[in-house]
């Protein structure tokens, strides 16, 4: 009996040691999951330099679309299952705009909104932002009620074919928390309150706002509208030299 | 003249060592779904795949939960049996023949699922499966405890 009992004692401490190891060692980690202090940002050039959006097309393009999304916004995910791959075909592709994409967590209601959009940023890192976007909105159910998903976005990003390891260690940090606060702030700067915000401009002026209809027809009317008075400048201008 | 005492079965000693480390693999595969841990050790197989499927989870509970649930009853029912009192005890015979033999039904179930269903394998489940394989073999001798022999 002495034997067996040593034994059990020898399994408890092994057993123990190791799953209380994992646990400490998660807790002692620090996954920035909410806005971090930025200072300075109150200059509007400071903010506009430290929000960085993802663009996708040709960069001069004379049209950006621009959306502020947030990870758990369940509009936003139709929009970007939906809507978006209507809107690549059409403008993006074929050179006639750019699409740019802004972080706008809504972290009063979403409370892993932050940290999805710091696991996209993490997956950029490896060049598959765009994948890791659209895979966080195709299974925002799964992850949406867990109260800690970093486990799921790693392993997402393993799905992906990424290094896990490369992109927990992004994660279980506080790389990109200035990046998506900055963000942000400029949509708040800017006065957004809800998400998906889309918004069409020229790269002078003040971009157009959509409403609430976040249909590709409402957006295609909008981005074609731009263009028709892109065209129309240009032909002033060229008229008046 | 007084009769030496009968030794403690072997098989529940071993089905005690089994479940106790099939507790701790269970605890640690629960923590993680619970959120108190980082992403799995997992050098073989994509456990976070196996564990974040929906077959991960019955309803509300993880699965792992259960697992911790039934190596406990199997470690408190073993350790029962080990006592003089329990030695030949017919109902803790057929707690550990019974729970031996669902804890390696339901392991088979999982494993099945692994290999046909999510196409992943957790390294952690399948040795959770391996144990439970043998706290069921070890507890074959309870049988013919059953049958009085």
């Amino acid at each position: 009996m002495a034997k067996f009992y040593w034994t059990l004692g020898v399994v408890a401490v092994i057993g123990i040691g190791a799953v209380g190891y994992q646990v400490a060692s998660h807790k002692l980690g620090h996954a920035a999951t909410a806005p971090v202090d930025l200072t300075g940002l109150d200059d509007p050039t400071a903010l506009m330099r430290a929000a960085q959006a993802v663009t996708k097309g040709d960069p001069n393009a004379p049209v950006t679309i621009m959306e502020f999304g947030d990870y758990e916004c369940p509009a936003c995910g139709v929009f970007t299952l939906t809507v978006q791959p209507q809107i690549e075909r059409t403008y993006v592709t074929t050179g006639k705009a750019r699409f740019v994409f802004y972080d706008f967590p809504l972290v009063s209601i979403h409370a892993t909104s932050f940290i999805a959009a710091r696991a996209a940023r993490c997956a950029s890192d490896q060049d598959r932002f765009w994948q890791y976007h659209d895979e966080l909105y195709r299974k925002q159910s799964s992850w949406v009620p867990q109260p800690n998903p970093i486990n799921t976005f790693i392993g997402y990003a393993k799905d992906l074919g990424m290094d896990d390891s490369a992109f927990g260690a992004c994660l279980n940090s506080e790389k990109y928390a200035d990046v998506v606060t900055a963000n942000l702030r400029l949509a708040q700067q800017l006065g957004l309150s809800g998400t998906p915000t889309i918004m069409v401009g020229l790269d002078k002026g003040m971009p157009r706002r959509l409403g609430d209809d976040f249909s590709y027809k409402a957006v295609a009317a909008l981005v074609d509208q731009v263009l028709a008075e892109a065209a129309a400048q240009d032909s002033a201008e060229a008229g008046g030299s | 003249m007084s009769e030496a005492p009968a030794s403690p079965p072997a098989n529940r000693m071993a089905i005690a060592v089994m479940a106790l480390v099939g507790f701790f693999i269970a605890f640690y595969l629960l923590a993680h779904s619970l959120g108190w841990t980082g992403s799995l050790l997992c050098g073989v197989g994509n456990c976070e795949r196996v564990q974040q499927s929906p077959y991960s989870r019955i309803g509300p509970i993880p699965v792992a939960g259960l697992g911790v649930v039934g190596y406990v009853i199997l470690l408190v029912v073993s350790f029962m049996g080990l006592r003089p009192a329990g030695r030949d005890s017919r109902a803790l015979g057929v707690l550990l023949f019974s729970g031996g033999l669902v804890g390696f039904a339901f392991s088979l179930y999982l494993t099945y699922l692994e290999a046909a269903v999510i196409h992943a394998w957790c390294q952690w489940c399948v040795m959770s499966a391996i144990i439970m394989t043998l706290i069921f073999l070890a507890s074959l001798p309870e049988v013919r405890r059953i049958r009085g022999a």
